[in-house]
C-alpha cells in the first residue's frame, strides 16, 4: 500500500509556509494590473496558497489607501477597483527587496546545518 | 453570501468606516463566498476596526463626560445585566424562592448568565474606550464593579 505519510508531510509544510501579510499581498496582487476585491482575493490565492477573509482583505485595502499606497478607479457596477500608486510600488519593491535578502540567507542557513 | 446576512455583517462596522467601504464591501461579500468562516472572519474584522480604527476613520468627538461615556452600548449593557441579575435575586427573595438548592434552578441560571455574559462587553468596553478617554473610563469601569458587586453581594451573604 502507498504511504500517505509525504503527501500529509508535504500538505503541512504547504499550509507552514502560508505567507500572511495583507497589505503587502494586496500591492503584490496589485503590482500587475488594478484589481477588485474579488479578483484580488482569487490572485492572492494563485499567487502564495492564502485566502484572506473578506473583512481582513477590505481592513488591508482601507489602511493601504489611507496611506497612500493605493487609489481607487472609478466603480465598475457595484465592484471597486483599486491600483497600485507609485508610492505603493516603492514601499513593495523595498519590501520585496528585504523579503529576498531575508530569504537568501535563511535559506544559505538552512542549506548549511 | 445571503445579502440580508451580508447587510448585517457590514452594519457591525463603525459608521466612519461604512460611509466609504460599506457598499463595495457588502457587494463583495455578496458575490464571495459565504459561509461560517468568512461571516466570524468578517466579525472579528469589524470588531478590530471598533478598537483599533483606520487611521483617518476615527470617530470626529470621543466622550468628554462620564455621563456620554455611559450611553455607550458597552458601557450600559454590563450595568443593566448587573442590575438585571440584581432584579431577578430580588424577584425570587419576593416570591419565597431564595434559598440555596443543591439543583440550581431557573434564578441561579439567569443569574449566572447575566453575570459570566457582561465579561466580554466589559473587556471590548475597556480595550476600546481606555485608550480614548482614560479617566472617563475608570470611572465607568468602576461603577460596572460596583453594579456587579452589588449583583454577587447577596449570593455571597446569604450563602446561595
Amino acid at each position: 500500500m502507498r504511504s500517505t505519510r509525504n503527501v500529509v508531510r508535504a500538505e503541512q509544510d504547504e499550509r507552514l509556509g502560508h505567507y500572511s501579510d495583507p497589505p503587502m499581498l494586496v500591492l503584490a496582487s496589485l503590482a500587475n494590473g488594478p484589481k477588485h476585491g474579488h479578483a484580488m482575493i482569487e490572485d492572492i490565492v494563485r499567487l502564495c496558497g492564502t485566502r484572506l477573509g473578506p473583512g481582513t482583505l477590505y481592513g488591508a485595502i482601507a489602511r493601504l489607501e489611507q496611506q497612500g499606497w493605493i487609489k481607487p478607479l472609478p466603480a465598475e457596477d457595484r465592484r471597486q477597483p483599486y491600483r497600485i500608486t507609485a508610492e505603493g510600488i516603492r514601499v513593495l519593491r523595498a519590501k520585496l527587496t528585504t523579503l529576498r535578502q531575508f530569504t537568501k540567507t535563511g535559506l544559505e542557513r538552512l542549506e548549511a546545518l | 453570501m445571503n445579502p440580508k446576512l451580508a447587510h448585517l455583517l457590514v452594519l457591525m462596522y463603525p459608521r466612519p468606516w461604512r460611509e466609504r467601504y460599506g457598499a463595495e464591501f457588502e457587494a463583495l461579500l455578496q458575490t464571495g463566498r459565504g459561509g461560517l468562516r468568512a461571516s466570524a472572519n468578517v466579525v472579528w474584522s469589524a470588531i478590530h476596526e471598533h478598537v483599533f480604527p483606520t487611521p483617518g476613520f476615527e470617530a470626529n468627538q470621543y466622550p468628554t463626560s462620564v455621563v456620554a461615556l455611559t450611553k455607550k452600548p458597552s458601557a450600559f449593557l454590563p450595568l443593566a445585566m448587573s442590575f438585571t441579575a440584581l432584579a431577578v435575586l430580588g424577584i425570587a427573595a419576593s416570591l419565597g424562592d431564595l434559598v440555596r438548592q443543591p439543583d440550581e434552578g431557573v434564578t441561579a441560571h439567569l443569574w449566572q448568565i447575566l453575570i459570566g455574559g457582561q465579561i466580554p462587553v466589559l473587556i471590548f468596553f475597556a480595550v476600546k474606550w481606555v485608550r480614548r478617554a482614560p479617566k472617563q473610563t475608570l470611572y465607568v469601569l468602576a461603577f460596572q464593579a460596583a453594579a456587579a458587586i452589588s449583583a454577587m453581594a447577596p449570593v455571597y451573604f446569604l450563602h446561595l
